[in-house]
């Protein structure tokens, strides 16, 4: 089974996906009291995290931001490492969803592909600064997610609906049976490149300029 | 109480399932509760061409093979023959997949060829007339235990729980795969290393359609021994409308994900859960369970 | 004078037409009208489906189906350049399960068949519960092949390569009960004697010794002129190979080698069943066969005496049932359940092959030739023993069991001299 995920294909993908968590995060209105607090302290830290580094940001920095007691943030979280690996669970589930809408329409496979660039492009350059938390903190801090994030454990959101993506494309004959991993790597590896490159700025144009490109290249690699 | 009258039909078939039967170790005592009109391995009271020229009375009929419309065996229309009894008859047993739903033999004709009632699922136009009298048993062959069960449910006058396709939910309400001996490699997604191992699970690697198939295989066990699942082969849906389904040892996948999924299991459902299974090793199950060398 | 008569509780029907001339067969007809297509099935499947597609053959001996077809598939993939070697275990456990096939089949037909039959041609009322009979043991032996196939019938548990199963020491103990058993039954009920003994005989005066129920059948036939009708050609073919059986024809005292390419199908006229030909001619195949070529010694006596009667082909289907059970003990004794069960490792196939796997089932030999192109199969042919043995006229020489039926004086008697080659319809209407 495909499962044995490398972490660093998640790194590359997930931090692109900021953007929508945090306009889910405003969004989140309705939500109860509690849940809402949660969440905000997720988004914070994720932002403390990926701008002044894993180690040098305190969960005391952290309630600061939000004006809240540092005892009362250890209610949520019981300590700096479960919120870095909550924060990962957050992350791929929020990205996750995104792709499950994109899943659900009732339209090729061709044009979901498309889709998926944009949604990977926009974010990347909405938040930029998100690789910094995925390069800095889950990468470099290993250790910190040794425990309770093997495997695909706390990124099992978003690896399940690309999953099921390609599912629905070989399913529905658009897409040519293959190993999971080599359709995998080609799409996220590449989307995450062209990020690379974005960021080491070496792109001449911006990110958007290259979808229509992209995604004619992805298809084709991948199409029966 | 009156013995039920008891007439056994065999269409187009291998006579698998009368020789499952013959496998019963309680035979003669569920027999005895039955008058025996014809049953095709034992000497009978009546002789077949007594069942083909005469219409004898029967109570309960029991149609082994597939049905083909105009099928002429020892000189008599057999689809007609199957529904001159089948109109008297108090009850209908289909046993086994080829009566049921056509089975492996509805290949050869799948225009002309199909089971009693069902094509495959589809019901056929005699559904209708059959179905307060109809008892699907598929399976290829039918398990002796799951027809005496049936009988002797209908020896005493018992009304039997059916599910729409008029098979009893006793037997086919639960899957293959329950009670399966390898089910805790299935649960924590060890698949197996090849053919010729008691430890891992086939429905990754060999095609076993246990989790979604219809039938009590591990629960009421095999000749009451074991079962394909126990011994390292895969189950090939044998019970289902669909048997044979194409590549009987392989898994379809879809880029490695399985093309079909457990019983009413969402593909998302089942995605999750198998990835945060693999997520862990587990070192008692990644060993042999016997070690013949120490 | 036409005599039809449909014959039944055999494996499926056959009808007969007999024409009789001055109170005698003069000719006979086998036909049998049932036809289901398997070979035809199997165009276009994957090779590996042939295992679960082919037992669906026959009800009786669809194990023998599974191992003809598994042969098939290796010799292919021999053929294709793969290199493999089956485990001594793989092997031994195939040829355990395989006779007990051959067990439950020859102890079925001794009950189910000849016995009635038998009562029928003496006019007699049955006498005894047969069919209880049949059904302890058929129960007993088929039990010890579920332990390593997992069920009886239609198994698909040997695959290219060896088999599916891993047993344990508490499978291999509760074979050998079940075997013991059986061996038990056999001594008390159906031969009257110890195994040993009973193995040890080797000529007609030891014979008097026989009780049980074989010993009965055998006095029965001898006392009511029954033992020297059903003569044939006296010729005779295997073609599978086993640790136990060995391939050869014999002719008269003459046993030799034979070449399968000198196997041929004909078709027939108003039968669904194609008949089966050694360089043109008819030999009979089944246990007398196995027998002969084996030189079994008990055999060769009766031989002697009766040539290839009614009664030499009913004795050499019970002796199987002793030498098997026999045979079946000690390769459970020597089974070393430390080595591979299955030493292909991979499912890959190749994409074009032929091959051809020979078994000998219980009514003798059964051939199945596999074609794959570009990874299906383009052609399966399916060859059972019983179209050597109940072929009908071809180019003017009559099938073996046609020919045994020439000149008895009723259609009862001549359906006992059928029924002694242990009829498989289904089989045959493949």
């Amino acid at each position: 089974m495909p499962f044995a995920t490398p972490h660093y294909i998640f790194s590359l993908i997930l931090y692109l996906f900021y953007d929508t968590i945090y306009q889910k995060g405003i969004l989140l209105i309705n939500l109860d009291k509690k849940a809402l607090k949660r969440e905000s302290i997720i988004l914070a830290s994720l932002k403390l995290f990926s701008s002044n580094g894993f180690h040098k940001t305190t969960i005391p920095d952290i309630a600061k931001q939000l004006n809240m007691s540092v005892g009362n943030l250890y209610n949520y979280f019981k300590s700096k490492d479960i919120l870095a690996k909550e924060l990962l669970k957050y992350t791929s589930e929020t990205v996750g969803a995104e792709i499950r809408k994109v899943n659900a329409l009732d339209t090729s496979t061709e044009k979901k592909i498309k889709m998926i660039v944009e949604l990977y492009f926009s974010m990347a350059k909405e938040r930029p600064e998100m690789i910094e938390y995925f390069l800095r903190v889950y990468l470099s801090y290993r250790d910190v997610f040794k425990d309770g994030c093997e495997g695909m454990l706390c990124v099992s959101g978003f690896v399940t609906e690309i999953m099921i993506f390609f599912d629905n494309g070989v399913e529905c004959g658009e897409l040519r049976d293959q190993d999971f991993f080599s359709a995998f790597g080609l799409f996220m590896g590449y989307l995450g490149g062209m990020v690379f490159l974005k960021g080491e700025e070496i792109l001449p144009n911006e990110l958007e300029a290259y979808i229509d490109d992209i995604s004619y290249n992805i298809y084709n690699a991948l199409k029966r | 109480m009156k013995k039920l009258k008891l007439l056994w039909l065999q269409s187009l078939t291998c006579n698998g399932n009368s020789h499952s039967f013959f496998n019963h170790p309680d035979l003669f005592a569920i027999l005895s509760k039955f008058e025996l009109i014809y049953f095709p391995l034992i000497d009978t009271k009546y002789s077949l061409e007594d069942i083909l020229h005469k219409q004898l009375e029967c109570d309960i009929l029991i149609i082994e093979g597939s049905i083909k419309k105009g099928l002429i065996k020892n000189g008599v229309d057999y689809s007609k023959l199957i529904e001159n009894y089948a109109q008297e008859a108090k009850h209908i047993i289909t046993a086994g997949t080829c009566a049921t739903f056509g089975g492996v033999f509805k290949e050869y004709d799948p225009e002309r060829i199909s089971g009693f009632c069902f094509d495959k699922e589809r019901v056929k136009e005699n559904f209708n007339s059959y179905k307060d009298k109809l008892i699907s048993l598929p399976g290829c062959p039918i398990h002796p235990k799951w027809l005496s069960y049936v009988l002797q449910m209908l020896g005493s006058g018992n009304t039997i729980p059916i599910d729409k396709l008029n098979r009893p939910q006793e037997l086919y309400n639960i899957t293959v795969h329950t009670g399966c001996s390898r089910n805790e490699y299935f649960e924590w997604k060890i698949d197996t290393k090849g053919f010729g191992h008691k430890e891992g699970c086939s429905f990754y690697e060999h095609g076993c359609q246990g989790p979604y198939s219809r039938g009590s295989c591990n629960k009421i066990l095999w000749n009451d021994t074991s079962s394909k699942t126990i011994v390292g082969t895969p189950c090939f849906g044998c019970t289902e409308p669909t048997f044979p389904k194409e590549r009987l040892f392989f898994t379809k996948t879809n880029m490695g994900i399985p093309a079909t999924m457990p019983l009413e299991v969402s593909k998302r459902a089942y995605l999750t859960i198998t990835g945060i299974a693999k997520s862990f090793t587990i070192k008692r199950l990644e060993r042999n369970i016997i070690d013949y060398d120490s | 004078m036409i005599v039809k008569k449909l014959i039944e509780k055999i494996e499926g029907e056959a009808e007969l037409e007999f024409s009789f001339k001055s109170g005698k067969i003069d000719d006979v007809d086998i036909k049998f009208d049932l036809y289901r297509g398997i070979e035809e099935i199997l165009k276009g499947k994957a090779p590996r489906d042939a295992l679960v597609i082919t037992p669906r053959v026959c009800g009786i001996c669809n194990h023998a189906h599974l191992i003809a077809s598994v042969r098939a598939l290796e010799s292919g993939f021999r053929d294709a350049g793969f290199t493999f070697e089956l485990s001594k275990k793989a092997k031994d456990i195939r040829e355990f399960t395989l006779s007990c096939e051959l067990v439950q089949n020859h102890i079925k037909w001794l009950y189910l068949t000849i016995f009635p039959q038998l009562n029928r041609v003496l006019k007699s009322d049955p006498d005894d519960n047969y069919a209880l009979k049949a059904s302890y043991i058929a129960n007993t032996v088929t039990k010890a092949i579920a332990i390593f196939a997992g069920q009886w019938p239609h198994s698909s548990y040997a695959v290219p390569g060896g088999v599916t199963c891993d047993p344990t020491y508490i499978d291999i103990i509760s074979a050998q009960n079940l075997i013991d058993e059986a061996i038990r039954f056999t001594q008390k009920v159906l031969i009257g004697m110890d195994l040993d003994e009973y193995l040890s005989i080797e000529s007609l005066s030891q014979l008097k010794t026989l009780g049980g129920d074989f010993g009965k059948l055998l006095f029965t036939l001898e006392d009511n002129q029954l033992a020297k009708i059903g003569k044939s050609y006296d010729r005779f073919i295997v073609l599978g190979e086993s640790a136990f059986f060995k391939s050869a024809k014999s002719i008269a005292t003459t046993t030799s080698t034979i070449d399968q390419r000198f196997v041929k199908e004909l078709e027939q006229t108003g039968t669904k069943a194609k008949a089966a030909l050694y360089k043109n001619r008819f030999y009979e195949v089944g246990p007398m066969a196995r027998a002969i070529i084996n030189k079994e010694p008990i055999i060769m006596s009766l031989r002697k005496r009766y040539r290839d009667s009614l009664i030499t082909r009913i004795y050499a289907r019970v002796h199987e049932v002793a030498i098997l059970l026999n045979y079946t003990k000690g390769l459970l004794q020597n089974l070393d359940i430390t080595q591979e069960s299955c030493t292909l490792k991979s499912k890959a196939t190749p994409s074009d092959f032929s091959g051809v796997g020979t078994v000998e089932a219980a009514r003798g030999s059964l051939i199945h030739r596999v074609k794959v192109k570009e990874s299906i199969i383009s052609k399966y042919e399916i060859i059972t023993p019983t179209q050597w043995n109940l072929s009908n006229s071809v180019e003017e020489k009559r099938g073996v069991a046609a020919n045994a039926m020439i000149g008895l004086e009723s259609d009862e008697l001549a359906s006992f001299v059928f029924k002694s080659f242990d009829v498989c319809s289904v089989c045959t209407t493949h």
